[in-house]
């Protein structure tokens, strides 16, 4: 372990002279960032992200998989995503958000923004930070009307986000689903995004509403079929099939009952993605 | 006579035991130890002669009887106070180089008819050491009777003389006791020449015991587990095919033997294992590492001198191990005696280097403490020289 | 089009240059008129994978479309590389995924019922659920898993079949569902030109006895080098092993080359050439190195591992081995080759923390000799870029850190091998049979996800070729203690090490430094 800050410093400082002629005849160097989601909000700039993926990969998702060794079943669904989601899950615990986060595929979890209670995360200024850069979560009123949920949401999703939603509005207090607002269907119905239902299980374990400390237990984590609204369905409509697609989860019954050989099981798991023919 | 001597006191023992043993307090001013002028042991029949030590080994056991680590259950078998020192390079008043035969059966105590162990040859195993002309005592060092090397004079039975060879000097001759014990050990446990050995600790006992095995009853492989550089060298030298660190010690017993290992929660185990081990460092670690790499059925066979430690007898019932101890020398199997045989084998085992340093007995304090950290600082057998008294 | 490889000669306007150190970055100054080779720049990948794929599957070199030889009834076994390639693993969608998911679906549509899937993985260590699922992607795993997904075993003895000797008495053997089956689609990903062709299935499918007849000493001193086939006794063995499997079985070969765009976004910097670093590219640099500095080897380890190569697809051929593999060749020759001008007294390089054989693990002492000695060194096209006699200068910590449960006989193979003699010749006669039979071994290799007891061994005969040619190996930054039992020369700092090269090669030397990964095939005029 040692600590050389200040001569690396001097030694990048004094290493590179920009204004020095180039090694000749080189051409310049092409742009080896790909396009990413744009910027919205510090949480959502280059730095911050860098630093988040540190903080994910480096202890929260090893941390998470010690805790909780999570079972994910399902992951096939968010492959063939062209677009982007809204992520509907139930919400259990605090622990939520890190396992959902866990149990998503790398290059989905990097694009996911959660959405954050404005007045219980970010009624103190440092916390709202903490959870920003830890969890990429945005300040979302569960008190304010449809209109202002949509604009700061509906421009994330625009802009190539996807949206980890929590459409209980709270953590249920005995761990059952509870009533999904329709919040979420407003959302999907204005942006035309699929919205994917996740279920997890086993977090009340690790930290029940109430508690300070998690304790390791064993989560399952299921993600269901994408769901979009069909024409003329209404926004509440359409939350309630979203609440039922999640309870369905719930039940275990993601995979329909199949029979027969692999060739059945293959076709019952085609992604609904257009993207492949 | 100017001599060490060891006195019974209850207070004394609890101060050692509440400092832990720490050698600074085991020798000091409130410790059991005393040098001081006594009167010279006294003949007992015309059979015992006077030896004068030349060279006196500080042995495990007395460190730990110092330090009060060593089990109270020899404590009635004991006699007090006594003159410690029992590993004795001396000279008769003829001036011929004798070692002694410490232990103090029926033959030496005069006692007739011998007892059931005495006839078998395992004088060690007396049943008589209450009686006769000595008080209690197992052996020479132990015994209120006989002195012991750490002074001036001793006296010994006849029967418990034994000539040095010229070629053998007095530094060597002063480890031809433990070799015996040692001998004897490696006879106990018997390795056959297609078992895999294990030879646990390299202190005095552990690399006396390989020497032993090396030589009496050479395995198929012989692996010696050693802490320290210096034994670690002589380990090799004196017949070890590996040397291994107390921590891998599970690891490269495991390759050398193709057993499979499996890790629990304190400990690793082996399934298979070393055919026989000798545990030779007389402490609770060995001791449990021991029973683990040993495989089912196996034998293990405690050398060093333990004391009251807390072992896991599990592995012992589940891997039906045969555990003996090796206590001392006699009559071996072929009727020849074991310090004949460590006489015999000595020469060509250059065990003068194992030697050292010496101190006189005015510096016994510095002694003790020396020998009770040997192996870290690169020594094997401190002993006192006493020729420089005359 | 990227820029492609070059050569770049160290002046006073050159910034440091970029070493990789194990889990970690340094940047070093190399000596004035030293020369670094640069890989080139990632080439373009193919726009559309997965038209591309199917374009090779209904195209095939000699061969029929795929789908007109599949039909309802048969026994069709798919067999693919494992996690040892591509290096990094590749960000998701594996390459591997996209065409197995494309054979399924024919497969499918001709009704083929019976379907298996295996890990081609050689001696290598069973691959963990997520490591397959990663590579086939979930539709596949959970349509497949575990029944008729599973990992090769060479240690099964019902598992496997002797088919023949070939005529250089070299035996040859096949997992048994493979030889067995009326179609054995192999997928593979050419990383370097060592990779693929032949040797895919005659080492990946084989077992012990089938490969321990290439994998010798007196092989790969023959491989001048094993990463250019025609001059690699390494593929000829394979090559005359194929042949015997081809004739047994029908193989319908599938080959995928990536670029060598290597590292993600987070770590650009070491993908990029150091004249080119922007403020942006210092920062990172700075941060990684502060971090890796500081953090305990645990998080560092987790970090480093957790990257994924956005790896883009170059090349997909279909058809016979030996027509698929040289269209492979040449794909991965494009992207790697890059032209030297004769070769040089030192050559100086720093090791990641990631080689083939610790994929989620750690990079024990064994395995930096095989990335460095093995894997780098052989990295040449008709001579070393070191001269004969001359130094390699390699930048690794060097821990005595093994991971016991992938790499047990490893430990052993440092322990008690290493430290009786490094000479591999010695090393194979006198070791390998009691660490290929011992039965630990073989139990954890089948049961756990450990590595082949002999596996060891291989990673030291693929320095065997270095170990002869060089006339000093110094290692900047190891622990001394481990560099010793390498049989290397420890160097607390670069400038330390190049005065030590001094004694061997003389004053004023010429360095070269390998500026990789990405990797890079120097071509030696």
């Amino acid at each position: 372990m040692r600590f050389e800050l200040l001569a690396d410093l001097r030694t990048l400082r004094r290493g590179w002279h920009w204004s020095g002629p180039r090694p000749g005849g080189w051409p310049e160097a092409q742009p080896g960032v790909p396009d990413r989601a744009s910027n919205l909000g510090w949480a959502r700039t280059e730095p911050v992200r860098s630093a988040r993926w540190l903080i994910q990969n480096g202890l929260a998702l090893p941390f998470t998989r010690m805790m909780a060794h999570p079972r994910v079943q399902g992951g096939e669904w968010l492959e063939g995503l062209d677009r982007p989601a809204i992520l509907a899950a139930n919400h259990v615990s605090h622990a939520d958000t890190q396992l959902l986060l866990y149990a998503l595929p790398a290059a989905t979890r990097e694009r996911t923004v959660v959405a954050a209670a404005a007045d219980y995360w970010y009624r103190r200024p440092w916390l709202g930070r903490v959870v920003s850069l830890w969890l990429n979560t945005f300040p979302f009123s569960r008190t304010g009307g449809p209109s202002e949920v949509l604009s700061s949401s509906s421009q994330l999703l625009k802009s190539g986000w996807n949206l980890l939603v929590y459409p209980e509005g709270t953590r249920s207090p005995d761990g059952r689903l509870q009533e999904f607002r329709p919040g979420v269907g407003h959302l999907a119905t204005e942006t035309r995004s699929p919205v994917i239902p996740l279920h997890h299980r086993g977090s009340h374990r690790i930290m029940a509403k109430g508690r300070r400390l998690p304790m390791p237990a064993p989560v399952t984590v299921r993600i269901g079929k994408p769901l979009t609204p069909v024409r003329g369905e209404s926004s509440r409509a359409f939350a309630a099939r979203v609440e039922e697609a999640v309870k369905g989860l719930a039940a275990g019954t993601r995979e329909p009952a199949v029979v027969g050989s692999w060739i059945e099981r293959w076709r019952a798991a085609e992604p609904r993605s257009s993207s492949r023919r | 006579m100017l001599a060490v001597q060891y006195v019974r006191s209850v207070p004394r023992y609890a101060v050692v035991r509440a400092s832990g043993g720490n050698p600074a307090v085991a020798t000091g001013q409130l410790s059991m130890l005393h040098l001081g002028d006594i009167e010279e042991p006294e003949l007992p029949s015309r059979a015992w002669r006077r030896v004068l030590p030349n060279l006196s080994g500080i042995c495990g056991s007395d460190t730990a009887a110092i330090t009060g680590h060593a089990s109270l259950y020899l404590d009635p078998l004991t006699s007090y106070p006594f003159v410690p020192g029992h590993e004795v390079a001396g000279r008769l008043e003829d001036g011929s180089r004798v070692v002694i035969e410490p232990a103090l059966g029926c033959a030496v105590r005069g006692v007739e008819p011998r007892c059931a162990r005495c006839a078998e040859g395992r004088p060690g195993l007396c049943e008589n050491v209450t009686e006769g002309a000595l008080p209690v005592g197992l052996q020479t060092g132990y015994c209120a009777g006989t002195g012991g090397g750490w002074g001036e004079v001793l006296v010994a039975h006849e029967s418990q003389l034994h000539e040095i060879p010229p070629a053998l000097t007095d530094e060597a001759a002063v480890l031809i006791e433990p070799l015996a014990c040692c001998i004897h050990a490696a006879l106990r446990g018997g390795a056959g020449p297609e078992d895999t050995v294990v030879v646990m600790g390299a202190g005095t006992i552990g690399l006396l015991t390989i020497a032993a095995i090396r030589h009496f009853t050479p395995p198929r492989r012989l692996l010696a587990v050693a802490k320290h550089g210096f034994q670690r060298e002589q380990a090799r030298r004196l017949g070890a095919d590996a040397v291994i660190a107390p921590d891998e010690a599970f690891q490269r017993i495991r390759f050398a033997t193709g057993a499979r290992r499996l890790d629990g929660a304190d400990r690793p185990l082996l399934l298979g294992g070393a055919d026989l081990s000798f545990e030779c460092t007389g402490s609770a670690g060995g001791l449990n590492a021991a029973v683990r790499f040993t495989r089912g059925g196996g034998r293990l066979v405690a050398v060093g001198m333990p004391g009251e430690e807390r072992v896991d007898w599990a592995p012992i019932w589940q891997r039906e191990l045969t555990v003996m101890g090796a206590y001392a020398y006699g009559v071996e199997a072929g009727g020849r005696s074991t310090f004949e045989l460590a006489l015999e084998a000595a020469p060509a085992l250059d065990l003068g280097v194992l030697t050292g340093p010496l101190f006189g007995l005015a510096d016994y304090r510095a002694a003790i403490a020396y020998a009770a950290a040997a192996g870290r600082l690169s020594a094997v057998k401190v002993a006192f020289d006493l020729r420089d008294l005359r | 089009m990227g820029r492609p490889g070059a050569v770049l000669e160290v002046d006073r306007n050159t910034p440091p240059t970029l070493f990789h150190y194990g889990e970690g970055v340094r940047l070093e100054r190399l000596p004035l008129g030293s020369r670094i080779l640069y890989p080139s720049d990632p080439i373009e990948p193919i726009a559309h994978a997965e038209r591309a794929i199917r374009r090779a599957l209904a195209h095939p070199l000699e061969d029929d479309p795929l789908r007109s030889l599949l039909r309802a009834g048969m026994r069709l076994t798919i067999a693919f590389d494992d996690l040892s390639l591509p290096l990094p693993p590749m960000a998701a969608p594996d390459v591997r995924q996209l065409v197995i998911e494309e054979v399924l679906e024919m497969a499918a549509e001709a009704g083929v019922d019976d379907v298996e899937l295996i890990v081609a993985t050689g001696l290598h260590r069973r691959m963990t659920g997520d490591e397959i699922r990663h590579v086939v992607g979930d539709r596949v795993f959970t349509t497949f898993w575990p029944d008729r997904l599973y990992n090769h075993d060479a240690e099964d003895p019902e598992g496997n079949v002797t088919i023949g000797v070939t005529s250089l008495d070299e035996p040859v053997t096949l997992n048994r569902r493979s030889a067995e089956s009326d179609l054995v689609v192999y997928v593979n990903v050419t990383l370097v030109p060592m990779d693929g062709g032949h040797k895919s299935m005659a080492t990946g499918l084989a077992s012990y006895s089938g490969i321990a007849a290439h994998h010798n000493v007196r092989t790969l001193l023959g491989s001048r080098s094993y990463m250019h086939p025609p001059d690699s006794e390494l593929h000829h063995s394979c090559i005359r092993q194929g042949k015997l499997i081809e004739d047994a079985v029908r193989v319908f070969h599938i080959e995928t080359t990536v670029n060598n765009h290597a590292f993600p976004t987070i770590a650009n910097f070491m993908q990029k050439r150091e004249t080119d670093w922007t403020p942006a590219d210092q920062a990172t640099f700075l941060a990684l190195k502060q971090l890796t500095d500081l953090a305990p080897a645990g998080v560092k380890r987790s970090i480093f591992h957790s990257m994924r190569a956005p790896y883009g697809l170059t090349g997909v051929h279909a058809g016979q081995v030996d027509q698929v593999h040289e269209r492979s060749l040449d794909a991965v020759r494009r992207q790697m080759t890059v032209a030297v001008d004769g070769q040089t007294d030192i050559v100086t390089m720093g090791l990641p923390y990631l080689g083939p054989y610790n994929v989620n693990s750690i990079l024990n002492p064994v395995l930096v000799v095989c990335l460095g000695l093995g894997y780098l060194f052989n990295l040449y096209r008709g001579r070393p870029v070191v001269r004969e006699g001359g130094v390699v200068i390699m930048e690794h910590p060097c821990r005595y850190e093994f991971d016991s449960v992938q790499h047990p006989s490893y430990i052993d193979f440092y322990d008690e091998v290493l430290a009786d003699t490094r000479d591999p010749a010695e090393i194979e006669k006198r070791y390998e049979q009691q660490f290929a039979e011992d039965p630990w071994y073989r139990q954890l290799f089948r049961k756990s996800h450990a590595y082949h007891g002999v596996h060891p061994f291989y990673a030291w005969y693929w320095a065997a070729h270095a170990l002869q040619h060089l006339g000093d190996i110094i290692v900047v930054g190891g622990e001394r203690e481990v560099v010793h039992r390498l049989g290397f020369k420890a160097a607390s700092t670069l400038d330390d090490a190049f005065e030590i090269a001094e004694q061997t090669v003389g004053r004023w030397p010429s360095v070269t430094h390998l500026r990789t990964p990405p990797l890079l095939l120097a071509e030696v005029r």
